[in-house]
């Protein structure tokens, strides 16, 4: 209990160090917050084009699929929002060896990483996120009930683990190959497919979505527990199950590249 | 002039090695490009399954299947950043070195996107082109692209380079302006990707929106060339646009170098 409350204490003076850099620049924030608004946007008028043609796409309709494509974006936001710097380890610490400076402070690791930066682009996708399933509450597509509610609080914090997982397993490549950027981009191409229903896709896309990478326990899967009321044993279940596996795994991993990690010399 | 082109074509040949150094990176990259192309597909195709005419915005289903495909390879080889380099020539002073250099920076800058192209080119675009004429003609029974079309496209493609490239000259003028390039270019790419019609063709906007469109260079960028291959411009009227791009070509670059010479007088840059 007293190593969590100093872990959140040293939190917040980390984040309020980070704070002060990103006031230097508050043109920064306002650019990276329309960045990532505007990719949302180019997604959605792209749905409410099609949409203009079609009644339905595999009995989908629109209003239950911008549920699911707002759906998907929070948990990809608070994964952005609170541990982008893992793309650092992957991308620039291991290879330049600047990753030395964690090793050599008395505390968590991971939990070093993650601290040094709060990514306010985030806020972009948890707005966009926020209004869409609000606005599904507010046209009935969904019902909003307690347990849904609680549902619904449970399958975000189960997503945005599956995402950080990912991340973490993605950037302890790095202590093996140095740069893991390159698969890192990749995969998060992978996971555009998951803000649409996955039963478009072929099967072997499929399996992935549902095992190696699976993005589509973060969005679409437990989205069918609140659209239609799909059973929640292989909904939201399902997507904790997945989570606490992969978040072991990635844990793991992460310890055990450590401990092959050489600094850059010099 | 060959004194010329010996100057600049090491910078593009350079890039063309350097690209095929990365064999790691070589093949993810591909990947990528086949993943982003996928997602499309396979929604166009659960489009067009729920669609009760068949055909969407004046495309059938298997003219979106080339479009697809189509407009993906070619705004690869056609969108080659160049605003990136400038942003960090800017960051960390070195624009000043190739101030003093006797090179031109904007041919510079754009001998090594020629570069990229062609080894985007090779890799793996004109093999997609193949495959996917012969898919057209086997899967799909249309008939086979004929060689003016093509030529005419591959024309319109080399333009479609240049406006991007010197568009994104422009863009990279930012750089002076503001240090966030990153975001910038987010910005950039999402609102490109929806304006020149990669994410939907241009024809699913409503008229008034593409009554606007014509009027601006995106069109010209990569929805043209894709066009004319697909062989929806025909004759005339794929003169006429290609006419626009070269126009396009000329005004982009001589925006540039408005804007290039407006920056310059503010530029400074710390001791070295």
């Amino acid at each position: 209990m007293k190593k969590i409350s100093r872990y959140m204490r040293l939190y917040r003076i980390f984040a309020v160090q980070y704070m002060k850099t990103v006031m230097q620049s508050k043109v920064d924030f306002f650019i990276g917050l329309g960045g990532f608004l505007i990719s949302q946007a180019a997604g959605l008028a792209f749905l409410y084009l099609v949409f203009q043609q079609i009644p339905t796409m595999k009995e989908w309709t629109l209003e239950q699929l911008l549920f699911i494509y707002g759906f998907a974006q929070i948990p990809r936001g608070i994964d952005h929002l609170l541990t982008d710097n893992l793309w650092m380890v992957g991308w620039q610490m291991v290879i330049q060896g600047t990753f030395d400076k964690y090793m050599l402070r008395p505390m968590n690791l991971f939990f070093q990483i993650v601290c040094e930066k709060i990514q306010f682009d985030a806020v972009g996708e948890l707005l966009i996120g926020i209004l869409f399933v609000g606005r599904a509450v507010a046209k009935g597509v969904v019902q909003v009930t307690p347990l849904k509610v609680l549902f619904f609080f449970i399958s975000m914090i189960a997503g945005s683990v599956i995402y950080t997982s990912v991340k973490l397993v993605l950037a302890s490549i790095a202590f093996w190959v140095k740069d893991s950027s390159p698969i890192m981009t990749t995969a998060y191409d992978v996971a555009d497919f998951a803000k649409y229903p996955v039963e478009i896709y072929a099967k072997p896309i499929q399996i992935v979505l549902m095992t190696i990478l699976p993005f589509a326990f973060v969005a679409y899967i437990p989205s069918t527990y609140f659209l239609i009321d799909a059973n929640i044993l292989k909904t939201i279940a399902a997507e904790c199950g997945i989570a606490v596996i992969f978040w072991l795994f990635s844990y793991h991993l992460f310890k055990k590249g450590l401990t092959i990690y050489e600094s850059a010399g010099s | 002039m060959t004194k010329f082109f010996q100057v600049y074509w090491t910078f593009a040949a350079n890039q063309i090695k350097s690209n095929f150094v990365y064999k790691g990176r070589f093949y993810l990259f591909i990947i990528r490009k086949f993943l982003g192309m996928f997602i499309y597909y396979y929604l166009w195709m659960a489009i067009y399954a729920s669609s009760p005419s068949g055909q969407l915005g004046g495309f059938t289903r298997s003219e979106m299947i080339l479009y697809v495909f189509l407009s993906y390879t070619i705004a690869d080889i056609v969108m080659i950043g160049i605003s990136s380099e400038i942003g960090k020539d800017v960051l960390d002073g070195s624009v000043a070195m190739n101030l003093v250099k006797p090179i031109n920076y904007r041919l510079y800058l754009t001998s090594k996107a020629l570069g990229v192209m062609i080894y985007r080119i090779i890799v793996p675009s004109v093999f997609i082109w193949a495959g996917l004429e012969i898919y057209k003609v086997t899967a799909l029974g249309m008939a086979v692209s004929s060689p003016s079309q093509i030529g005419l496209a591959l024309i319109s493609i080399l333009l479609s380079f240049f406006i991007y490239v010197f568009f994104d000259y422009c863009f990279g003028m930012l750089a002076f302006v503001t240090t966030y390039i990153f975001g910038m270019t987010i910005i950039k790419n999402a609102a490109l990707n929806l304006l020149t019609g990669r994410l939907i063709p241009i024809s699913f906007f409503p008229a008034v929106v593409q009554e606007i469109f014509s009027f601006l260079p995106f069109t010209a960028m990569t929805y043209v060339p894709v066009m004319i291959w697909m062989g929806k411009y025909s004759g005339t009227e794929a003169l006429l646009q290609l006419g626009k791009q070269a126009i396009w070509v000329v005004l982009l670059y001589l925006l540039g170098s408005l804007l290039w010479k407006k920056i310059e007088k503010r530029l400074v840059i710390l001791g070295g």
